[in-house]
């Protein structure tokens, strides 16, 4: 009773229980950093973490077999309904969270943030609750780590913010995710109901058996909207994205944002548990999901342009492109799920990067409202360079990985959908690309006011930090063909599960 | 060394464009004069080594890049193509000295954007892959936008740089979709150009893919009514950067390249409607000089006028056709890009191309004004200029396969002629009445340089075009022959 999943079991590898080190890790090293507390060596051990939980990363992603289907690495506790497992799809996104956690411990440090060493322990306190949710494979697991990452970033947002205005942010953070995170859990809640109804009264809430037995029905339905809703607010999508601009805004500039949408964990969710628990569901649902979608990419963009402050647009533009991934996950093709993560992971470094500028910036002018910026790229051209190919990233240009999976995505929707749809999606590109080069224009090339004062130039840190995610994305960019077979066969067993 | 000769140009630039970071900023501007002149070199040497009664595609290199979509990186060059590279050398080499003493900011990241801008361009004319063309044609956008929007001539430059960026990445969706579609229409995903075009497609695909590639490459031609960015273009950038845009037709390029091959029966099909839009544009170009009062503008539309006389020489879909189209965009180079780049001279010196800034420019500029001239009765077709025999095909091409346009073509060429004329008097003849105009220096030697190498070439090609129509003419036929199969 595995519902057509398969796996290998780690000691069927060789090896050490990889899979559990990469989540404990991070816990370790977060009550490390938590008893060091102020020392300088809090902030030397965060980054050593960060490091390592990195290195672990790559050291997985070379121990799997891409051409296989079948989920790798596998471990499995039963009393507690543990069990983990990595594919192709998975190891992606567990590679933009450890890069990003490192970047961040470099950004935190440039950005001379208050009591650094309390920061690097929440945030690798969030990096667990990251993996967590990326590896393990039952449900209750995922809404589990899940809560933990959301309440770390709670946390975060409480101690670190940068704006007056916190509170009302925080207040709508938390409303929107513990409303998201109850929709999960109910869905949960139904899915072990029906595996209990079917399997004479055993609860379960672990994928495969729960493929084994998907709910019949109604229940089915209600099950996909209770999940599908749940992680549409976590994504976010639209209309569900209401706690986003204002945290954006208020909240700590880059930490905050890149841990909730840097690492798409809500498409993950939708792809790893939605599309196989609930197929009949999916399939039926799938023109009204993609017709909201394509909705939200006009209304966000449009919205974007109405922004006058650089953190909400960026926050409006990180919900115009969710509806892109949307558009991926639910054409329910393979070459749109391998675009779909492709594109995941291209937007969180892509995303994360232009936060980091905005951080940079802040740090300098002490505001991001646009018609306050002007005239930086004389003083900072590095940054503003970097800002402008991020953004160019987040448009699918070629040279960037947004190509090649952008341009999956379009394969699988002309496919699905027709040519004039597909059209519509892309053009909602180009809005975006309208946006970002806006404010590009506003923030970095301006005239210099008279009488503002002139900005520090960029510091080494700064370098660094913006240089390592460039060189990643323009690496993966021009060399997309390793990343393409990492993910090919799981896109392809996934989407064999909807036959066309 | 023959082997990777197109690789070697394509990137030589680029290599070029790196090693400036490493160098102290005042080396950078005599280090491009030199990256540029080799890349001048190398391009001769592609056209030396390629012979035009040898295969269809020469030159050719080719490695699989991404497995999984069989996406290759395959370059190589056909008697269409391969003359564009030299021109392309020649004229960004022209364009660096039209920007010779401008660039006193950032010069490191002005010219190492030029070099990228070169990189890319030389890449549209190589690539034999639709995805490594796709990725060459919007590479050249960052570039584009930057010179733009950080050098450019005016205040909105910014502005304008923000909307060709926008017009160019709206035509890249139609392009990305065309060939995707393509892609999908093979039993395997296939991306190769030459293999594309072995296969015929079946019909309703043609008709699909040839719509999104004319309005995809229709916006960079360009083609009435997405014209509307190049004037603005012209008069609010650097007179180098236009020249480059202006002067390099790469969106007609595309039209004989990929639009027309890939869907010949969807292509003959709408022939009609390739000529009326060939057609109207010409005229829209002709009457819109007339309405002129800045130089630049004046010969943007004049550029448009004649890349409407070249869509509809292609309309005819005979190697008379193509053959007159290729030899025109090349002429273009020449004669339109020349004139831009002696258009950013006068700008410098008088601070105005406008007619009511200038008056009598002719009598302290005559070597300037002499060669404006003659750069524009190329750009106007006179007989005798390089222009002259693409012209020349083109219309006779027209004239046998749409009458009435052709007839309407020539009509609108005469208009043309006497609207550049008649800016031409206004500019440069008369009294010369303003301080700046008066104290103007005529050509310095490395602007001489420059002028004398366009015009020996535009008076060669146009007394003597045999041997380069022959390179372009094996093509040619090619080209008209798998048309009609």
């Amino acid at each position: 009773m595995t519902g057509g999943f398969r796996e290998i079991l780690w000691f069927a590898e060789g090896g050490a229980p990889l899979l559990a080190i990469l989540q404990l890790l991070p816990l370790g090293g977060a009550a490390v950093v938590f008893a060091l507390r102020e020392r300088t060596a809090a902030v030397v051990a965060g980054k050593a973490f960060a490091l390592a939980e990195l290195l672990l990363c790559i050291v997985i992603a070379g121990r799997i077999a891409p051409a296989s289907a079948k989920l790798q690495l596998a471990e499995r506790f039963a009393p507690l309904g543990y069990h983990v497992a990595v594919d192709g799809l998975s190891i992606v996104l567990l590679l933009v969270a450890a890069l990003l956690t490192v970047l961040m411990t470099f950004y935190g440090m440039s950005r001379g943030m208050i009591s650094p060493g309390r920061l690097f322990a929440v945030l690798l306190v969030a990096e667990a609750g990251l993996a967590g949710m990326l590896v393990t494979l039952n449900v209750a697991w995922f809404a589990l780590f899940s809560a933990l990452e959301l309440s770390a970033v709670t946390y975060l947002l409480r101690r670190w913010a940068s704006s007056r205005a916190e509170t009302q942010a925080l207040a709508r953070f938390v409303q929107y995710q513990s409303f998201g995170l109850a929709l999960f859990v109910a869905g949960c809640v139904v899915l072990g109901w029906g595996h209990a109804a079917a399997r004479g009264g055993r609860w379960s809430f672990d994928l495969f058996e729960l493929a084994g037995a998907a709910p019949a029905g109604r229940f089915q339905t209600l099950a996909f909207y209770l999940l599908f809703y749940g992680l549409a607010v976590r994504t976010p999508l639209f209309p569900l994205h209401g706690w986003l601009p204002n945290m954006a805004q208020h909240g700590l500039i880059a930490v905050a944002p890149a841990l909730m949408v840097g690492v798409k964990v809500g498409i993950y969710g939708m792809l790893r548990f939605v599309l196989p628990l609930t197929p009949a569901a999916v399939v039926y649902w799938q023109p009204y999901v993609i017709g909201f979608a394509m909705a939200g990419i006009f209304f966000t963009a449009a919205l974007a342009f109405l922004q006058t402050n650089l953190r909400r647009l960026l926050a409006f533009a990180v919900v115009s492109h969710t509806s892109l991934l949307v558009i991926g996950v639910f054409s329910l093709h393979e070459a749109g799920i391998q675009g779909a993560v492709l594109l995941a992971a291209n937007f969180g470094l892509a995303v994360t990067g232009m936060w980091f500028v905005v951080g940079f910036v802040f740090r300098r002018t002490g505001t991001t409202e646009l018609g306050e910026l002007s005239g930086l790229f004389e003083r900072i051209p590095f940054l503003a360079i970097a800002f402008l190919i991020f953004g160019l990233a987040i448009v699918g240009m070629p040279g960037t990985p947004g190509f090649d999976a952008a341009h999956l995505i379009l394969e699988a929707s002309i496919d699905t959908f027709g040519a004039l749809s597909t059209v519509a999606a892309a053009l909602g590109n180009v809005a975006a690309a309208g946006f970002l080069l806006w404010a590009f224009q506003r923030a970095f090339l301006s005239q210099g006011k008279q009488g503002s004062p002139d900005v520090d130039r960029t510091t080494s840190m700064e370098y660094l930090v913006c240089g390592i995610a460039l060189l990643a994305m323009l690496a993966i960019g021009f060399f997309t063909e390793p990343w393409l077979y990492l993910t090919e066969a799981a896109s392809k067993s996934l989407a064999a599960r909807f036959v066309r | 060394m023959s082997r990777h000769l197109l690789s070697l140009l394509v990137f030589l630039p680029l290599a070029g464009a790196a090693v400036l970071w490493l160098l102290p900023a005042r080396a950078a501007r005599g280090l491009t004069a030199l990256v540029m002149l080799a890349t001048l070199a190398a391009a001769s040497a592609a056209l030396v080594a390629f012979d035009p009664a040898g295969a269809r595609f020469q030159l050719l290199e080719r490695v699989l890049w991404v497995a999984s979509l069989n996406v290759h990186y395959q370059v190589g060059v056909d008697g269409l193509s391969v003359l564009f590279l030299p021109a392309t050398a020649l004229l960004f080499l022209a364009g660096l000295v039209a920007c010779w003493n401008l660039v006193h900011d950032a010069p490191r990241l002005h010219y190492s954007l030029l070099l990228l801008l070169q990189c890319a361009t030389l890449g549209i004319f190589c690539a034999l892959d639709t995805v490594l063309f796709f990725l060459f044609w919007e590479l050249t956008l960052l570039p584009v936008y930057f010179l733009l929007a950080r050098w450019g001539a005016t205040a909105g430059s910014a502005r304008v740089a923000a909307r060709y960026f926008l017009m160019m990445l709206a035509g890249g969706v139609p392009l990305l979709l065309a060939f995707v579609l393509l892609a999908a229409s093979q039993p395997a995903p296939a991306f190769d150009l030459p293999a594309l075009l072995a296969k015929p497609l079946p019909r309703s695909t043609q008709y699909a893919v040839f719509f999104l590639c004319l309005a995809g490459f229709a916006v960079k031609v360009p083609l009435v009514p997405l014209h509307t960015w190049l004037p603005q273009f012209a008069l609010a950038a650097p007179g180098s950067l236009t020249a480059l845009l202006a002067g390099l037709k790469v969106g007609a390029y595309g039209l004989i390249r990929f639009a027309i091959p890939l869907a010949p029966a969807a292509a003959q099909d709408l022939h009609w409607l390739l000529a009326g839009l060939g057609t109207l544009t010409l005229i829209y170009g002709a009457v819109g000089i007339l309405a002129q009062s800045n130089l630049r503008v004046g010969l943007a539309h004049a550029s448009i006028c004649h890349v409407g006389l070249a869509v509809l020489g292609l309309a005819a879909f005979t190697a008379q056709g193509v053959q007159g189209a290729v030899a025109l965009l090349l002429s273009f180079s020449l004669s339109t890009g020349g004139a831009f780049v002696l258009l950013e001279f006068l700008r410098q010196r008088t601070g105005s191309t406008d007619i009511n800034g200038l008056g009598g420019a002719a009598a302290t500029m005559p070597l300037l004004a002499s060669g404006f001239l003659i750069c524009g009765l190329a750009g106007v077709g006179m007989p005798g200029t390089s222009s002259f025999p693409g012209e020349f095909m083109l219309i006779l091409a027209a004239l046998r396969s749409h009458a009435g346009a052709g007839m309407a073509a020539l009509f609108g060429l005469a208009i043309a002629a006497a609207g550049f004329l008649a800016l031409y008097r206004q500019a440069f003849f008369g009294r010369a009445t303003r301080r700046e105009v008066l104290e103007a220096e005529d050509l310095r030697p490395r602007e001489r340089v420059v002028l004398v190498i366009l015009i020996a070439l535009i008076g060669a090609i146009g007394l003597y075009p045999g041997p380069w129509l022959e390179i372009v003419r094996p093509a040619a036929e090619a080209w008209a022959a798998g048309l009609r199969r």
